[in-house]
């Protein structure tokens, strides 16, 4: 029998939970109608949408009307982004991220950095964290929007955004505060409440839900200019049709992550970490990308095994029937080496010969030492055949 | 699957790994910095001028190590002068294609087999160290692979001006700004020219 892929790139999608097409199926083959406010049908609609809203609101603890449905995460990201510089322009120009921030964040700047904005870019330090005073540093008075990636998407670490909060809060003039929170829903609480964050975004296919759906958290008195036009159908924001039955999956999707969510994310933690501690107990000359422990997300372990390079590990893990990323240029779009990596002090062997391995909670022990197993093999087999080991050797 | 099987064959089992500890010639092409690396060792035969024995070592991606193997295969047995008729071009059509993103994978190992074979001619007073001119330079960029569609930046006609003077180099290539491979391009630029000492400014416009 084909063994079973091991899926090993959550941080990318993760499988749907199967509870999720009972709910989904539903709005497909009976209830597929859009919301109205006149007709029967696009009542119901209307009402079960509103109870998704709710459900979604709880477990950020947000009232129903904050949360936005999207076409995911980086739909969420541009209506929030262009939204508060497009109803803000009037009050300034200049903008704040990070370079190792997530590309939906840093191609907008980018192209508002072309449309005449000024932007500072943060730099973070060797853990991947950017800190609270370089945000302090950098805030001028014309700065009207400051982003940031709550969990990084390469290295799992956790920015401070309760510190970026405040200091936004104690600036002498407004400063917007945007998080992707992509790779960090689900991951731990949060509380909308209790933060100054005026806009973030979610996906759906991140939480074991359905892809093609996320929300935007928007605070009630935060104005974004409107940027997605066309007939409002289910939202104000991300107007148009929207694929209902998919918002239905990512309630329930997202009703199941959070009923015990500190059950869920510690069967994460303790996945991670025996995986982290089986490769650097048995596997030399690696080093741990990002924070250490409590400072990264659960799911998420990256790190640089030396003297190889990361494609030719990827690919011989995916023949073995492994999925899993790597920061090699090798396997880039543009064929560069992870820039987050490189600005964080990582060396271009480092970058070239990193793994990213990203678990859920279908995730098991087997899986984790099949993997580990592989690895070992794949290691000694590649280095074997490296001349960057060779001259290690030699010396 | 982007790689062919053959790719695949001998990405997992590769001919010739290793090392000759006495070997008649070696060069080392690459570098940690560009993500790829690939040494070659070589024995020929001091009267017949045929390769007896080769290997390799290789520090890079599945197709770095597939190309190779593949070359290493090609080049065994020939002679250095047949050996170095061996193209970038004949390694790729070898392995049954390559990915367009990877076709400077296959140009490394012929570069890196070309030049062990050079340094032994070098050294055993068959060649001449060439002259270093604004040829040389254009030379260099034969070898520069654009990944958009794996053929080289001057068959391409992105080379658009190339001079040479007192030691500055000036090389003007075609290219978008929003090109998702400008830097790469670049970087393989100033990679492959780092080696000639006779360039003590370069100077790349896009």
């Amino acid at each position: 029998m084909e063994q079973k892929r091991i899926y090993l790139d959550n941080c990318v999608t993760t499988k749907p939970d199967p509870q999720i097409f009972e709910v989904m199926k539903e709005y497909w083959e009976n209830e597929y109608w859009f919301p109205a406010t006149f007709f029967t049908a696009g009542e119901e609609i209307n009402s079960k949408l509103d109870n998704f809203k709710a459900t979604l609101g709880k477990t950020i603890n947000a009232k129903p009307d904050e949360i936005h449905f999207t076409r995911g995460g980086t739909s969420a990201n541009n209506i929030a982004i262009k939204g508060i510089l497009m109803a803000n322009s009037q009050k300034g120009t200049h903008i704040i991220c990070s370079v190792v921030d997530y590309p939906d964040i840093l191609t907008n700047y980018a192209f508002f950095e072309k449309s005449g904005f000024t932007v500072t870019y943060l730099q973070p330090d060797e853990d991947g964290v950017v800190s609270a005073q370089k945000l302090k540093d950098a805030i001028r008075p014309d700065t009207i929007l400051f982003s940031t990636t709550w969990v990084n998407h390469v290295v799992g670490t956790i920015q401070p955004v309760d510190e970026y909060a405040k200091v936004l809060q104690e600036a002498d003039h407004r400063v917007f505060l945007h998080v992707d929170a992509g790779q960090a829903y689900g991951k731990f609480p949060m509380d909308m409440n209790h933060t100054g964050i005026d806009t973030m975004s979610v996906s759906a296919h991140k939480i074991h839900g359905p892809q093609g759906v996320g929300f935007l958290y928007k605070r009630t008195k935060t104005p974004l200019a409107q940027v997605v036009h066309g007939v409002n159908r289910v939202d104000n924001l991300e107007t148009g049709g929207m694929n209902i039955g998919s918002l239905a999956g990512f309630a329930k999707a997202a009703e199941l992550t959070f009923a015990d969510l500190a059950a869920t994310t510690k069967k994460l933690r303790d996945s991670s970490n025996y995986l982290l501690e089986r490769i650097m107990n048995e596997i030399p000359d690696v080093e741990l990308n990002g924070a250490a422990g409590e400072g990264r997300a659960c799911h998420n372990i990256n790190v640089s095994i030396d003297y190889i390079e990361g494609e030719a590990m990827g690919m011989m893990l995916d023949l073995n029937g492994v999925t899993a990323a790597t920061g090699s240029a090798c396997a880039s779009q543009g064929l560069k080496p992870s820039y987050v990596l490189m600005a964080m002090g990582r060396n271009h062997m480092q970058s070239h010969g990193s793994m990213k391995f990203t678990v859920s909670k279908f995730t098991t022990k087997e899986e984790l030492d099949f993997t580990v197993d592989k690895l070992k093999e794949i290691v000694i087999e590649l280095r074997r055949r490296s001349p960057l080991y060779q001259e290690k050797k030699d010396k | 699957m982007q790689y062919s099987q053959k790719v695949l064959d001998h990405f997992m089992k590769p001919h010739n790994v290793g090392e000759i500890k006495d070997a008649d010639a070696v060069a080392t092409e690459g570098s940690p910095a560009c993500g790829d690396q690939v040494t070659v060792y070589l024995k020929i035969n001091k009267d017949t001028k045929i390769i007896e024995d080769i290997k390799f070592k290789s520090y890079g991606c599945a197709s770095n190590i597939a190309t190779g193997s593949m070359i290493t295969d090609m080049a065994m047995g020939k002679s250095i002068d047949e050996a170095l008729k061996i193209t970038w071009r004949d390694a790729m059509e070898e392995l049954d294609g390559l990915p367009p993103t990877k076709a400077h994978c296959s140009v490394l190992a012929a570069d890196t087999l070309h030049e062990a074979i050079k340094n032994y001619q070098i050294e055993h007073g068959i060649r001449e160290v060439a002259d270093f001119s604004k040829e040389t330079i254009v030379a260099e960029l034969k070898h520069i692979i654009y990944p958009q569609v794996g053929e080289d930046i001057v068959t391409l006609k992105m080379v658009k001006y190339v001079g040479f003077n007192a030691g500055v180099a000036i090389i003007d290539i075609e290219i978008p700004s929003f090109d998702k491979y400008r830097d790469n391009v670049a970087e393989e630029i100033r990679e492959h020219l780092a080696k000639y000492s006779q360039i003590t400014d370069l100077q790349i416009n896009m």
